[in-house]
């Protein structure tokens, strides 16, 4: 176990000597196992997994929702999606902020990327609430907090990454992260109304749309609503009657929504020649980033599994008779802290071979540990100082200040944590659904 | 010097153009396998090996690109500690560190594709045989040691030359 420890500290210090986190764990990994085992035993696994991991069928699923959510964005969807919610919230008063909260929440159905999300609905969303005298700080933290649903409402790439790790089905990942992702929308418009009603003019009214207004708007988004459907309800199990019997693995899932993307854009003639090229590289490019980091956490998994830290971790609990409640609020709060000073991937790829073991071993149940550690992962790309998406906000909006930003976001990090203790309390919100699949 | 990183702009292009390929038809080819199936009950029988084989193709190629872009996931929360020649000493020694240390699994996955020709290993449906797959993992993994390995001689020598990272 001590070796475990070492290697983590190990991958810890390359991590923040700025290698890439996937040598990082590669590298300790590799050396570790060498310690263990031997050289070649440590060779031999590392040569075997590079060759097996990418030739496996399922983490095609990776690219294939990547494109799919890019392909949506080059559609210009992110704008329909906006003034639909608009058409239905803008009356309210902080409605501008609501349909922010709405568009984001749309938009992560076909986005598996909280940055993405965030940094598409920014560009979209930022304007109008300009326009309608919105104060800087709810306008911003609308749209972080906003973008953040881009991991818990399927598909998300967060929810894949764990599924590889963890060996965990991915249609029963997505499927879980459902309910709480909507309960997440109700939070954060719930946040909204609080912060208005505190200061009425950080939010007011904008002009009520006529019901055949409404109508024309929701026309617009009929594809990605299309698209959503076919995807989820195909992981779902929902066309698996008579007469189609059709059943979607997830590969197939992201490869059906991937192409039906494409023809959607391709048919609303915004797509050229030169945009699908830029959208395949970049999935391209992403996806070499991901398995490279991927194949790095499977080594370091496999020698801290070796050093028996899983063993050790168990022993510890048992020896000290803490109960397993005690153990998972002792787990959040390591996320809750990690996730102040790290990027989710990273937070998600450095502890999930970690706790992972120690959690099943407790009786957990490995879906819904997965959604609540998206649920934490999505509390930190919120919270000061490295909250990820306040970032890619400053990117987009640069004359408003990180402070502005953070002092908005704070009704809404309390309604995270809220949403996080639900469902810690009420496992049934994450599991009701997969396990009726 | 300027010439060879011209040069290297100019080579990235056949690897991004395969990769952009190869994941153009791994989108198309999922999409006919499903239809196929549920429409007139004809899967794509070789659909789950070609797709095993472009994704090799998709990752591989695109990595030594995606290495030479510095666009691998870095934490940079301690990047104010460091002075600039600092840290351009580090990036010095990760990329040199980075590059060699894939130098063993480069080699391995060489071993592994020679023995899969030696059994005569092939895939289930097409029969292609299996250490091409194993061969093309290789020589990219070896390019991007060489990337890696580059750019970090580049950093110490004509950091100039070096775009900025992604990020």
């Amino acid at each position: 176990m001590i070796e475990a420890l070492a290697g983590f500290a190990a991958v810890l210090g390359l991590v923040f000597l700025r290698m890439p986190i996937a040598f990082a764990m590669g590298l300790v990994g590799m050396v570790g196992y060498m310690h263990l085992n031997s050289y070649r035993g440590a060779i031999s696994m590392v040569g075997r997994l590079i060759i097996d991991t990418t030739q496996n069928y399922g983490l095609s699923v990776v690219p294939l929702f990547i494109l799919m959510g890019l392909f949506v964005n080059k559609g210009g969807l992110s704008h329909e999606l906006y003034r639909a919610s608009h058409a239905f919230l803008g009356h309210f008063r902080g409605g501008l902020a609501m349909a922010t909260i709405c568009a984001c929440a749309g938009f992560s159905a076909i986005c598996g990327s909280s940055l993405a999300t965030a940094a598409t609905m920014s560009k979209v969303a930022m304007p109008q609430m300009r326009r309608f005298g919105y104060d800087d700080s709810l306008s911003t933290a609308s749209i972080a907090a906003g973008g953040t649903l881009g991991i818990l409402i399927p598909p998300s790439v967060i929810l894949v990454i764990y599924g590889l790790l963890t060996e965990t089905s991915i249609g029963k990942l997505f499927i879980a992260g459902i309910v709480p992702g909507l309960l997440g929308v109700l939070c954060y418009l719930a946040a909204v109304r609080f912060t208005v009603a505190r200061r009425p003019a950080a939010g007011p009214a904008g002009d009520r749309t006529s019901w055949a207004g409404r109508g024309r708007a929701l026309r617009d988004v009929w594809a990605v609503l299309l698209l959503f459907f076919l995807v989820i309800g195909g992981l779902y199990g929902v066309f698996d009657v008579w007469p189609l019997n059709l059943a979607f693995s997830p590969t197939e899932a992201a490869g059906m929504g991937a192409m039906g993307a494409f023809l959607v854009a391709l048919a609303r003639g915004t797509l050229t020649v030169r945009d699908t090229f830029e959208v395949l590289r970049e999935t391209a490019f992403t996806t070499a980033s991901l398995f490279t980091v991927l194949i790095g956490a499977w080594i370091f998994s496999n020698f801290v599994n070796l050093a028996g830290l899983p063993e050790g971790l168990r022993a510890l609990v048992t020896d000290h008779a803490v109960s397993r409640e005690t153990v998972m609020l002792l787990i959040l709060l390591v996320y809750i802290v990690l996730g102040c000073v790290f990027e989710s991937l990273s937070m998600l790829l450095l502890t999930v071979p970690i706790f992972f073991p120690l959690v099943i071993g407790l009786g957990y149940d490995p879906v819904w540990f997965g959604i609540i550690v998206v649920v934490v992962t999505e509390i930190s790309l919120i919270t000061p100082p490295v909250g990820l998406n306040v970032f890619v906000l400053r990117g987009v909006v640069p004359d408003v200040s990180t402070g502005t930003v953070f002092r908005g976001v704070t009704p809404f990090w309390i309604a995270d944590i809220f949403r996080l203790a639900l469902l810690v309390m009420v496992p049934w919100l994450a599991l009701a659904l997969p396990r009726s699949m | 010097m300027n010439r060879l990183v011209r040069f290297a702009r100019v080579a990235a292009r056949a690897p991004v153009l395969l990769a952009v390929t190869a994941l153009f038809l791994m989108m198309v080819l999922t999409f006919f396998d499903v239809v196929l199936r549920s429409t007139v009950n004809t899967p794509i029988e070789a659909a789950t090996e070609l797709t095993r084989i472009l994704m090799a193709i998709t990752v591989f190629s695109a990595l030594p690109v995606v290495s030479g872009r510095a666009g691998h996931i870095t934490v940079d929360i301690l990047d104010w500690a460091f002075a600039r020649a600092a840290a351009r000493w580090r990036d010095v020694v990760i990329n040199l560190l980075t590059g060699a240390m894939l130098w063993w699994p480069a080699e391995r996955v060489t071993v592994l594709a020679e023995r899969a020709r030696s059994y005569g290993d092939v895939t289930e449906y097409l029969g292609i045989p299996q250490f091409y797959i194993a061969w093309f993992i290789a020589a990219f993994t070896f390019a991007t040691a060489i990337v890696l390995i580059l750019r970090g001689v580049l950093l110490a020598f004509a950091p100039d030359l070096v775009r900025p990272a992604d990020d």
